[in-house]
């Protein structure tokens, strides 16, 4: 074949190309992640999850919850708000100067404008960012995910259909071991129409005990008479890596400033 | 059929399509490469040239870099503990007790606690030597201007930290108060003595 090296040639370049694209140049830019600080602190961020809940991510693994529930927060934008923290030597010219400015949901440029005119004026002023989006206004996230996120999980779940929301801070929406196990129980015992499946079989029926163990289940859901449900050591994990996904902290990636603690 | 078609397909025929270079005009070669350079250029350009930090909605460190939140008392006083464990902490200790036989207490101090900062800037931008006494015991030793090459920004953060933390209650320090005080003193300053800080304004 006269063309057999051209078309090797060609071959190889796409293969290479695409293995460059995908696995050579990511590694290259995210490959060197390692543990960081919070914002503005230096509190370690990650920190490794918990024996059973490091656990309980293989178990979550296991019955492809990452096939309805993503762990990746979207951030669309930015949002800036100023807040007149004092009001200087003329209180009453500053308070009505920040009457009449408008100080939320500000561009960087119209933050910095208004927190010089009041700083100008005598005022001190603090400039909160937060980051906005769809996400974030459901209430799943206050930023983007960014890779060190995952530092610490192997595999990673980030998951990429949400038949289910996202459970990247479920550990801070749910924070209750006990509801976890209920939902995962019977999903509709919380949520009436819920499309989730049940995963009843991570549970044991058995003669009651009394255990403190057994779930306290609403009417309709409940075992039968003279027995209990008790979650498998399975369960338990599950409900710890559950109750340890919370990646919310401010990063210098992505930041965002908490009101100031009183 | 036709007879002609017939005569295509066979064996030797001259008619036989056969793989040969075909000529693509020049200018389509290198406005396509400069396409494909531009839309590189491009894609880098909004994605932070591949910083591994750069994330959406942020196109470039610079950006990312503007954004940070820096403003703030909150924001300034965790700033103050992170300079404060790295850079003071070694010999006042984290919870700012000092260590007996290394650096006396800063929780408490009247040196730190005072009205104004400006007799407390002069510690660290300066350094500190002879007898110094500090909530009712003598100290006889001597520190180097620990906070002479921190920018002025993170000394007031530091020194508002220090203001702030373990009990006390002074108020907050500002960058620009700080350079004021750091340009008075001029280049390599000699330590302080306790005599010549108390007869600084508070
Ligand atoms: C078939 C898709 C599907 C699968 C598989 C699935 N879920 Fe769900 N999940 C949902 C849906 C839909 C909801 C929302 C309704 C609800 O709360 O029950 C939900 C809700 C949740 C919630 C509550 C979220 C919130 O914000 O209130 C948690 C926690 C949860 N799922 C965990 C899991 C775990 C753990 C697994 C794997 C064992 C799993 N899910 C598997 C669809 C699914
Ligand atoms: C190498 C150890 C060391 C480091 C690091 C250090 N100091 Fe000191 N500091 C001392 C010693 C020793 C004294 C007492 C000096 C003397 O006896 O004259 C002192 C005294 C002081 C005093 C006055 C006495 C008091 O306790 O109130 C202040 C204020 C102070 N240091 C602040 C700081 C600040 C702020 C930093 C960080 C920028 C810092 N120091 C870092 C050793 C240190």
């Amino acid at each position: 074949m006269k063309t057999g090296i051209g078309v090797f040639i060609a071959a190889f370049a796409a293969l290479g190309a695409s293995w460059a694209g995908f696995v050579l140049a990511p590694a290259l830019q995210l490959g060197g992640t390692k543990v960081t600080t919070v914002l503005n602190s230096t509190d370690a961020y990650p920190v490794q999850r918990p024996g059973e809940a490091a656990l309980g991510l293989q178990v979550y693994r296991a019955n492809g919850c990452a096939a309805c529930h993503t762990q990746q927060v979207q951030q669309d934008g930015t949002s800036f708000e100023v807040v007149l923290t004092g009001a200087g030597k003329d209180p009453v010219s500053v308070s009505n100067l920040a009457a009449g400015l408008k100080l939320t949901g500000l561009t960087k440029e119209a933050a910095d404008a208004a927190a010089k005119s009041l700083a100008d004026a005598g005022g001190k002023t603090e400039t909160h960012l937060s980051g906005t989006g769809a996400d974030i206004s459901r209430g799943w996230g206050s930023r983007h995910s960014v890779a060190v996120d995952f530092l610490y999980d192997a595999p990673v779940q980030p998951g990429s259909l949400r038949a289910g929301p996202d459970l990247t801070n479920i550990g801070a929406r749910a924070a209750d071991a006990n509801w976890q196990l209920v939902h995962l129980y019977a999903p509709r015992a919380i949520v009436k129409d819920s499309t989730m499946p049940s995963f009843a079989y991570l549970f044991e029926v058995r003669p009651a005990t009394g255990s403190a163990e057994a779930l306290k289940l609403p009417a309709g859901f409940a075992a039968p008479a003279g027995s209990e449900v008790v979650p498998t050591p399975a369960a338990k994990q599950l409900a710890a890596y559950l109750l340890s996904l919370h990646a919310d902290a401010p990063l210098y990636e992505a930041p965002y400033s908490q009101l100031a603690k009183p | 059929m036709s007879e002609d078609n017939q005569k295509n397909c066979g064996g030797n025929s001259p008619g036989e399509p056969a793989a040969t270079r075909s000529n693509a005009p020049m200018w389509i070669i290198v406005a396509t490469l400069t396409l494909l350079f531009l839309g590189g250029v491009y894609f880098d350009r909004h994605s932070g040239w591949f910083n591994p930090r750069v994330y959406a909605p942020y196109q470039s460190a610079d950006q990312l870099e503007a954004y940070q939140p820096k403003s703030g008392a909150a924001a300034a006083f965790a700033k103050g503990k992170g300079v404060y464990e790295s850079v003071c902490g070694i010999c006042h200790g984290a919870d700012g007790l000092g260590k007996p036989g290394m650096a006396p207490p800063l929780a408490g101090s009247e040196w730190v606690i005072t009205k104004g900062y400006n007799r407390l800037s002069h510690v660290p931008l300066e350094g500190l030597n002879g007898a110094i006494s500090v909530e009712g015991k003598d100290w006889t030793m001597a520190m180097a201007a620990m906070g002479a090459a921190l920018p002025d920004d993170d000394l007031a953060a530091v020194l508002t930290y220090i203001r702030g933390s373990w009990g006390n209650k002074a108020g907050e320090v500002t960058g620009d108060e700080i350079k004021k005080i750091r340009a008075d003193l001029g280049k390599n300053p000699a330590p302080a003595t306790s005599d010549q800080l108390k007869a600084m304004p508070e």
